[in-house]
């Protein structure tokens, strides 16, 4: 029953997040076309492409969909409402989601094409950027929650979100999450218009339908990850905790499309400096200013 | 629920994620098959294979980085422990951290005199 009900949140919200993006794109509000479009997908030609490396070719969609949908699980709607409570809750999600990067490798080594093959390798340069902006904030969260448990980290926040208590995390994972879930300004493994879809390129048919859901589900899953580590999870007046739950995910998840929508694509050399050379002292900042703040202050 | 029966529950999750996707494909089958024209299937390349072998070697700009985040990398796998007993141990915590942390912090700092934050 769980399991079931958040699935069809993880789809709800994906399905509501192709159509306020669809919104952003055409201007025109129309809530089938995601239904419509993945459906005309299923109808049209998968074309594998000539001495492609069938293996990676054919894991790519299917892990990136299986690493968002496992991430998900482990982050909790509302009191209960979670598939799996994991004691290392937070270590998990990251777990989970390194595989991202597998998948685009995969994805670009696969079909054989130069414009997949350089997003592939792109990303790569890219998760050594935002890898540590990931990993750090999650561990000055946990500082203060005592623990892993995503629940728990949940009701440490009861009196005071984390978005209020450490900014400077808050504002590092956000960024991090848009670069881990390449989303524009950090849209370089498929970079449209530069690398004609780059990992994207090569996929058609039914095996495009995955990889684009599996793109919004990931959205989505780093979207109540920030909910969950910095937003009070399910904490809110007067509405039930599930239906906060779901604000503020969809509300994490538009940022993330506003954000992209307005910014030009980063280079990965400028993402990699500024990662490196500001962001990381940043994070260590942060770490110090939790650190200080929790023997402080009772 | 136990911590075995969670980690059952996930890999469940996974392969029942696997086993809808396989369903869409047979799903897409059923409603026919791509028919093999010759041209179709070169990659996306204005219409012609690349000059050059794809998977060739490639250049990874970024060593140096990649280096220190190596270091980084591992020091994360001792961070989060730490992190959950931090407030339980205090001050002691505080100072063992920092003192590795700083060590670290100073071999970025040397790192980047030296040139090694910039795609080479």
């Amino acid at each position: 029953m769980t399991i079931a009900v958040v699935l069809l949140a993880l789809l709800g919200s994906a399905w509501l997040l192709a159509v306020i993006e669809a919104w952003l794109t055409t201007g025109r509000l129309r809530p089938a076309a995601p239904l419509l479009a993945g459906l005309s997908h299923l109808g049209r030609e998968s074309i594998l492409p000539r001495k492609p490396d069938r293996l990676f070719f054919e894991t790519a969609p299917v892990l990136l969909l299986v690493v968002a949908v496992l991430g998900a699980a482990v982050l909790p709607l509302a009191p209960g409402l979670i598939i799996a409570d994991l004691a290392t809750g937070a270590l998990f999600v990251n777990a989970a989601l390194a595989y991202v990067l597998v998948a685009l490798i995969m994805a670009g080594w696969g079909p054989n094409g130069a414009y997949a093959m350089v997003g592939g390798w792109r990303f790569l340069g890219q998760l050594i950027a935002y890898a540590m902006l990931v990993v750090m904030p999650i561990t000055a969260v946990a500082m203060r929650a005592e623990s892993l448990l995503t629940s728990t980290i949940v009701t440490s926040q009861a009196g005071l979100w984390n978005i209020i208590y450490q900014p400077l995390g808050f504002v590092l994972f956000f960024i991090a999450a848009m670069a881990l879930a390449f989303r524009a300004p950090f849209d370089l493994p498929t970079a449209p218009g530069e690398l004609a879809g780059g990992v994207d390129a090569e996929y058609t048919g039914v095996r495009l339908a995955v990889l684009r859901l599996a793109r919004l589900v990931l959205v989505i899953t780093l979207a109540a990850a920030t909910t969950v580590f910095y937003l009070g999870g399910w904490h809110g007046p007067l509405l039930p905790p599930w239906a906060w739950s779901l604000i503020k995910i969809l509300t994490v998840a538009v940022a993330m499309l506003l954000a992209g929508h307005y910014l030009p694509r980063i280079r990965e050399a400028d993402l990699l400096g500024w990662c490196w050379k500001l962001g990381i002292p940043l994070a260590l900042l942060n770490i110090l200013i939790v650190g200080l703040m929790i023997l402080v202050v009772p | 629920m136990s911590a075995t029966q969670q980690y059952v529950l996930l890999l469940g999750l996974a392969l029942g994620t696997v086993g809808v996707v396989l369903c869409l494909y047979g799903l897409a089958r059923s409603m026919g098959s791509t028919r093999g024209e010759p041209g179709k299937d070169v990659p996306a390349s204005a219409g012609v294979l690349s000059r050059d072998p794809v998977w060739g070697r490639y250049h990874a700009r970024y060593y140096g980085y990649a280096l220190l985040f190596l270091a980084f990398d591992m020091e994360m796998a001792y961070m989060y422990p730490w992190a959950v007993v931090y407030k339980e141990i205090g001050l002691v915590a505080l100072v063992d951290m920092g003192v590795f942390l700083a060590i670290l912090f100073l071999g970025l700092l040397y790192g980047w005199s030296q040139g090694a934050l910039r795609r080479q």
